[in-house]
């Protein structure tokens, strides 16, 4: 069983938990090019490495950020996200 | 009755499937399970929820994930930061519902399925339903656990009730059905069954 941890429940199965996939700033669309647009809507970073992703804790609807290896599978640490809402 | 079937989600199924009253005191000593959907709750949520609370009397639990009992009976959990779960008596309950929303203050529907379960093989119904080590909790800290239980998302307080291990539990009320009958299976399958709150709680 794989464990995550969640910075306010703790360490749970990761059967509790649903990712959102990678941390992505969205670009201005009012002022970027239509590349920038596409490449933001439509590409996903699929090369290994450590990545800043959003995960959930569904039964407490806890959101948060987890820095994983992708290429290893480790969880390098868990934090709540402190940028804007 | 009336009152009852109209507010649990799963009182039909409850009483189909209660023990005899002749068997349910040693159910209940083995694993018990009650429904407890008809007890009056609240809930709220938001940055101004705490404070709206404290105005209308009510204590806060200092620390998220815990909770505090209520003077008049029922008890207050803080789930997570700023999200709160009163539940108790009417007389308690119906005034915060009418009361005017304070600024950042946003009510939660709570039309939960709300079960008790209790006795001394408790510990083994966990152990095969849900992945939080319960026995490792400090029930002295008074802890509210968010967890999921055989796959639904639950809000569990353990506690001790006249020197059993006791657990509450809340779920959203269309997984009532779900839950209770897996549940009920399992205390079956301990020597336990389904008996009415009053034996337990």
């Amino acid at each position: 069983m794989k464990i995550l941890t969640c910075p306010l429940n703790g360490p749970r199965p990761v059967s509790e938990f649903f990712c959102w996939g990678e941390v992505r700033p969205m670009p201005d669309p009012a002022a970027c090019d239509d590349a920038t647009w596409a490449d933001y809507v439509f590409n996903r970073n699929g090369a290994p490495g450590v990545k800043r992703e959003w995960w959930c804790h569904t039964p407490s609807n806890t959101w948060f950020i987890a820095e994983r290896d992708t290429e290893k599978d480790v969880v390098v640490r868990t934090y709540f996200y402190e940028g804007e809402a | 009755m009336s009152a009852h079937l109209a507010l649990s989600p799963v009182a039909d199924l409850v009483a189909a499937t209660l023990l005899p009253p002749e068997q349910q005191a040693a159910a209940a000593a083995t694993l018990g399970i009650a429904d407890r959907s008809d007890l009056a709750r609240h809930g709220c949520k938001g940055p101004g929820a705490a404070e709206w609370l404290v105005a209308r009397g009510l204590p806060i639990p200092p620390a998220p994930n815990s909770w505090l009992p209520l003077d008049d009976g029922g008890r207050i959990a803080r789930l997570g930061f700023t999200e709160f779960l009163i539940e108790g008596p009417v007389a308690l309950i119906a005034p915060l519902a009418a009361a005017p929303r304070g600024p950042g203050v946003y009510p939660v529907l709570r039309q939960d399925a709300a079960f008790v379960l209790s006795g001394s093989r408790l510990d083994e119904l966990l152990r095969q339903s849900c992945s939080v080590n319960f026995r490792a909790l400090d029930l002295t800290a008074r802890p509210v656990v968010l967890t999921s239980m055989v796959g639904v998302g639950v809000t569990a307080i353990p506690e001790l009730c006249a020197g059993r291990p006791t657990l509450r539990i809340w779920c959203d009320g269309t997984y009532g059905h779900y839950l209770w009958e897996t549940l009920l299976d399992i205390a079956g399958d301990l020597g336990g069954g389904a008996v009415v709150a009053r034996s337990i709680d």
